[in-house]
């Protein structure tokens, strides 16, 4: 009976050990796998990590996700430790509302922390810049920055917020556990105030304040929703970069850093544990050991102790300075923030670009032009290159946030088609250097339908119903409603929007889609965990390398053709330095390197011609034509396609309203 | 005896409206053991506490060797504490815990090695350096806390309850064994307790203080055999404590009765407390009896009986190797020096009575004291 009670303990837990571990071992496993899929098994190697260790972006992000945990881990302990001792100092009911209003920081949501410290510091910011204003107005000795802008400053300060109730939380245990008369015994054998605290106290209390200080480390490297909200646009830790990439799919590459990071830990906790087996060894042998054999090793341990403590210490200011020179050191290098979308550049660019000017590149990106639009409008994003689409465009411009662009800085903008200059977006093309261009389309997986599709009807049809992908975002999904109904996609009248709106709540209804989605359909339809989902041309190639089922139509109703051109935010901090990378991203070699790598077709007359030939010269083979009409429609699939104007206000309300009426 | 080493002069403490100490006058002599005794909230360990360095008098002086020491911190003191929970430095083992004030005060690391290896053959913890503080038992940390101290050979050795939180077999041999180290080592020491057993065994003078006044300075006799009010004669020991008059010298009357005693110096028919110890009480057959009760209670304490007998109305104490059974009628006789003469005081009519007396009043005993470790701080 007994026996078989055990043999079943033990099936359960190595079960509940899989639960637990499974996933993580199945991660790391394809962290080494060859070939860039989480399913199928290509051969072992350390491509990825190869990959990651050249990912600057990558490798930035760790870079500063670094920095702060440590810099927060040693200021948070400092100040959590004398926090600590001031509420020991304190009397009794005092001392628990305090502890109460401690913990609350912990207990609290992270994105409610995270939103908090966002609108704080934005309000500050204006109220700063005000205050600053005023007094540069009335003295010219010391002019003050009126313009603070969420960064490396505000991210440190959030992680010091969000740390230091740990460390308090470690550390007051320790000192209520002390012996009252601590201090005092210590006084009374000659020390002074301050040798009784360093002698006694510090010592007494230094497991609490090292466990606090890992605690805290910990939460800094893991932390993401409060970062996210107070990195701004210009640094961007380790787990924001994380989540940024895989809004495309987990690539082998996230695995790695993974990987990287479980094993960190894993050895962090390791430490720990051995040294506090080590430090129980030890008081053990010392009790076993006769103090007359011990004596003469007294002398050397002491010694050896101090010299450990000064390493130690020597480490600790080394990192600081280190760490105090980079800071400074990134702060006085000129910088230009560009907000695109998700693998929308060959990040070979960015590298290239720095090396060439000297300007480092603080690449984010934003899921959609409504998402960026709103991010924008709290204040929060603070870029200085956007890549919007036409239709935002002119929005964004009618709300006067663009700047006016230099074009006497960018002369490569000569070198862009006719087809994409003075767009009805920016007629007099003030504002704008087109970015890419292409179509959107229906991709679908070759092996789940019954017929290539045609039409967009297969959107709404209970054919493929738990199989469909639809946008998430108001104006690309109403857009195939309203050509399916025969509107057109810029349509103002409200019948027809609301007809259109009608027509995907039916078919949400009943049940025709299986998810709405922006850049989560990449890994959905490379997997085949959809058959059929709308999304842009350029996507659809980068999908079909990784799954070669997948076919692409532009339906027979037509669609939307659009344009992503760079501008520039008004009051762009980095202006001159915005002007550099447009200019450089212009260039008929970039757009060559970009439309390799992202599939998306270049607005440079130059680039589109010498494409084929690029692609045979790198490839050694020739570009399907197939291929290259997808990448760059050709004419007679454009003629049936139109491009987003930007609607009036009133549309824009209706659109909104439907739109969350749909609850996607 | 030697001479004068410590004086607190007029000192008051006042916490707040709470006064601590009211007008402490107290001389202590060198090389002697006095003990500061009383229940909770006395002002004892506020005593030490003045003498020690860490609390300052909010008025009256404190004078060491003489000169005045009101504003002198701790450090700089030829003073050392034992604190009542030790309070030893558990980051560091035992040698480093004794060595601590010597290495503060920069002494040869030759003569540390000596000094502490000294006073913990004192503590009767030799060869014990090496080990950790939690690695020892109560009485050891003891040890160790009273080696910490006589290592930097003050001059005076204050230690605050060090017995308080040890077993009652412990704590016994603990004050023999803290007896010899200061005979061995001569110095002053100032022992603050609320438990009168201890104050008696050890000490060669007894300070009882209640609200922060002191009730009695004198040799443990003196303070047993000759109290001087109801609280010193109900805090040591047990009394029975009777209104009586004094019609003349040593005739003292209670209950309409005359009695033969010792003591003198009264106005005529002056009231007086009397307090008759328990075992000065002889039970003798009621015709005999100076007095005669009827036996209400009946206690064995193991070496006697512990016999509540009514008189009147009243409840007295007695301590006798005789039984009486509960109900049965007895005389009692006493000689003439079991009487002993108080005048009134504030505490009259407050002690001495064994009306409400029962085993649960020992157990509350107990539980007070519990509760009087931690206030006294």
């Amino acid at each position: 009976m007994k026996k078989t009670n055990s043999v079943f303990n033990r099936a359960f837990t190595f079960l509940v050990f899989l639960f637990l571990y499974a996933p993580i071992f199945l991660l790391i496993i394809f962290s080494f796998n060859q070939n860039n899929s989480n399913v199928a098994w290509g051969g072992f190697s350390f491509h990825w990590y190869r990959e990651l260790f050249q990912n600057r972006i990558i490798m930035r992000s760790l870079y500063t996700t670094l920095l702060v945990s440590l810099l927060s881990t040693v200021i948070a302990t400092i100040a959590g430790t004398f926090a600590a001792i001031g509420f020991y100092g304190l009397r009794r009911r005092a001392r628990n509302a305090l502890t109460t209003v401690n913990n609350i920081p912990m207990m609290n949501a992270d994105i409610v922390t995270g939103v908090a410290m966002c609108l704080f510091f934005v309000g500050f910011f204006h109220l700063w810049s005000d205050l600053a204003g005023w007094i540069n107005s009335i003295q010219s000795l010391v002019i003050l920055p009126t313009r603070l802008t969420l960064g490396f400053p505000t991210l440190l300060i959030a992680h010091i917020t969000f740390n230091i109730p740990y460390v308090l939380l470690s550390v007051s245990p320790k000192l209520r556990q002390l012996d009252k008369n601590l201090i005092d015994a210590a006084q009374d054998l000659g020390c002074t105030w301050f040798q009784a605290f360093y002698k006694v106290i510090l010592p007494e209390i230094k497991p609490g304040i090292i466990s606090g200080a890992l605690t805290a480390f910990t939460m800094s490297i893991d932390d993401f929703i409060i970062s996210y909200f107070t990195a701004g646009s210009s640094s961007s830790t380790l787990a924001m970069t994380i989540y940024g990439m895989t809004k495309k799919r987990v690539s082998p590459e996230i695995n790695a850093i993974s990987t990287i990071l479980f094993v960190s830990v894993l050895l962090l906790l390791a430490v720990i544990n051995i040294r506090e087996a080590h430090m129980e060894k030890v008081s053990l042998r010392r009790q076993a050991m006769p103090a007359t054999q011990s004596a003469s090793q007294r002398k050397f341990s002491p010694t050896l102790r101090k010299l450990a403590k000064a390493a130690a210490a020597f480490a600790c200011v080394g990192v600081l300075i280190v760490a105090g020179v980079g800071a400074v050191h990134n702060t006085q290098q000129p910088v230009v923030n560009v907000c695109s979308w998700g693998e929308y550049i060959d990040e070979e660019l960015i590298t290239q670009f720095e090396e060439e000017t000297g300007i480092l590149v603080n690449y984010q990106t934003s899921e959609s032009n409504e998402a960026l639009y709103s991010l924008l409008k709290s204040g929060a994003g603070d870029y200085d290159v956007i890549v919007p689409s036409d239709y935002m465009i002119s929005q964004l411009i009618e709300e006067g946030m663009l700047e006016k662009l230099d074009y006497s800085k960018i002369p490569n903008f000569s070198l862009m088609d006719d087809r994409f200059k003075n767009l009805p977006y920016d007629p007099a093309n003030e504002y704008t250097v087109p970015y890419t261009w292409g179509t959107v389309g229906i991709i679908y997986n070759t092996t789940m339908v019954e017929a290539p599709p045609d039409s967009w009807n297969v959107m709404f049809d209970d054919r493929y119903a738990g199989n469909v992908l639809m946008f998430r975002n108001s104006r690309d999904a109403m857009a195939i409603a309203l050509l399916y109904l025969g509107y057109d996609l810029n349509t103002t009248d409200p019948t027809q929007l609301r007809q259109a709106a009608d027509l995907i709540a039916d078919a949400k209804s009943r049940g025709v889609y299986q998810a709405f989605v922006m850049d989560e359909i990449f890994l959905k339809m490379e997997s085949g965990n959809a058959a059929i989902g709308p999304y842009y041309a350029g996507d659809y190639l980068t999908m079909a390398e990784n799954n070669p089922d997948l076919a692409f139509v532009v339906p027979k109703e037509g669609s939307n053709w659009f344009v992503d051109a760079m501008c520039v935010l008004k009051d762009a901090p980095h202006y001159e330095e915005a002007m550099a990378w447009i200019n450089f991203i212009a260039s008929t070699e970039a757009n060559l390197a970009n439309m390799d790598s992202i599939w998306y077709a270049s607005p440079n007359r130059e680039a589109l011609e010498q494409y084929p030939a690029y692609y045979e010269g790198l490839y050694d083979e020739p570009l399907d034509q197939e291929t290259y009409d997808i990448i760059a429609a050709p004419n007679e699939v454009l003629d049936r396609c139109q491009s987003y104007v930007s609607l009036p206000a009133e549309t824009r309300r209706l659109y909104n309203e439907l739109w969350i009426r749909l609850g996607t | 005896m030697s001479k004068e080493l410590i004086r607190l002069s007029d000192c008051v403490v006042q916490f707040d409206d709470e006064i601590v100490l009211d007008h402490l006058n107290l001389y202590i002599n060198d090389k002697e053991f006095l003990t500061l005794l009383g229940p909770s909230g006395c002002g004892k360990t506020t005593t030490l506490r003045i003498i020690g360095g860490f609390q300052k008098p909010t008025s009256g002086d404190v004078f060491f060797d003489g000169r005045r020491c009101n504003d002198l911190p701790p450090y700089k003191r030829q003073v050392n504490t034992v604190f009542q929970k030790y309070a030893l430095f558990t980051h560091l083992n035992i040698f480093e815990n004794v060595a601590f004030g010597l290495r503060i005060a920069k002494v040869p690391e030759s003569e540390i090695a000596r000094r502490v290896e000294e006073a913990l053959e004192l503590v009767n913890l030799p060869g014990y350096g090496k080990r950790s503080v939690s690695s020892l038992s109560g009485g050891q940390q003891q040890r160790v806390a009273i080696a910490r101290a006589i290592v930097n050979r003050p001059q005076v050795l204050l230690l605050d309850e060090p017995l308080a939180a040890l077993d009652l077999k412990l704590r016994k041999d603990m004050q023999v064994e803290l007896k010899r180290i200061q005979r061995e080592v001569g110095i002053t020491f100032i022992y603050v307790t609320h438990d009168q057993e201890e104050a008696l065994t050890m000490s060669d003078t007894v300070v009882v203080m209640d609200k922060g006044n002191i009730q009695q300075i004198g040799t443990p006799e003196d303070i047993y055999n000759e109290p001087k009010n109801a609280f010193v004669a109900d805090f040591i020991g047990e009394s029975n404590i009777i209104d009586a008059t004094m019609p003349e010298d040593r005739v003292v009357k209670m209950y309409g009765k005359k009695f033969p005693c010792l003591d003198g110096g009264f106005a005529p028919n002056e009231p007086v407390d009397v307090v008759i110890r328990p075992e000065d009480i002889d039970i003798v057959p009621v015709e005999e009896g100076q007095i005669t009760g009827a036996v209400t209670e009946v206690t064995f304490k193991g070496m006697h009986y512990d016999i509540i007998v009514d008189f009147n109305g009243f409840k007295w104490l007695i301590q006798t190797t005789d039984y009486s059974p509960e109900g049965a009628r007895i005389g009692v006789k006493i000689d003439p020096d079991g009487f002993h003469i108080m005048r009134k005081s504030q505490y009259s009519g407050k002690f001495g009575d064994y009306s409400s007396y029962s085993e649960a009043y020992d157990e509350l005993n107990v539980d007070a004291d519990a509760g009087m470790e931690g206030e006294d701080e």
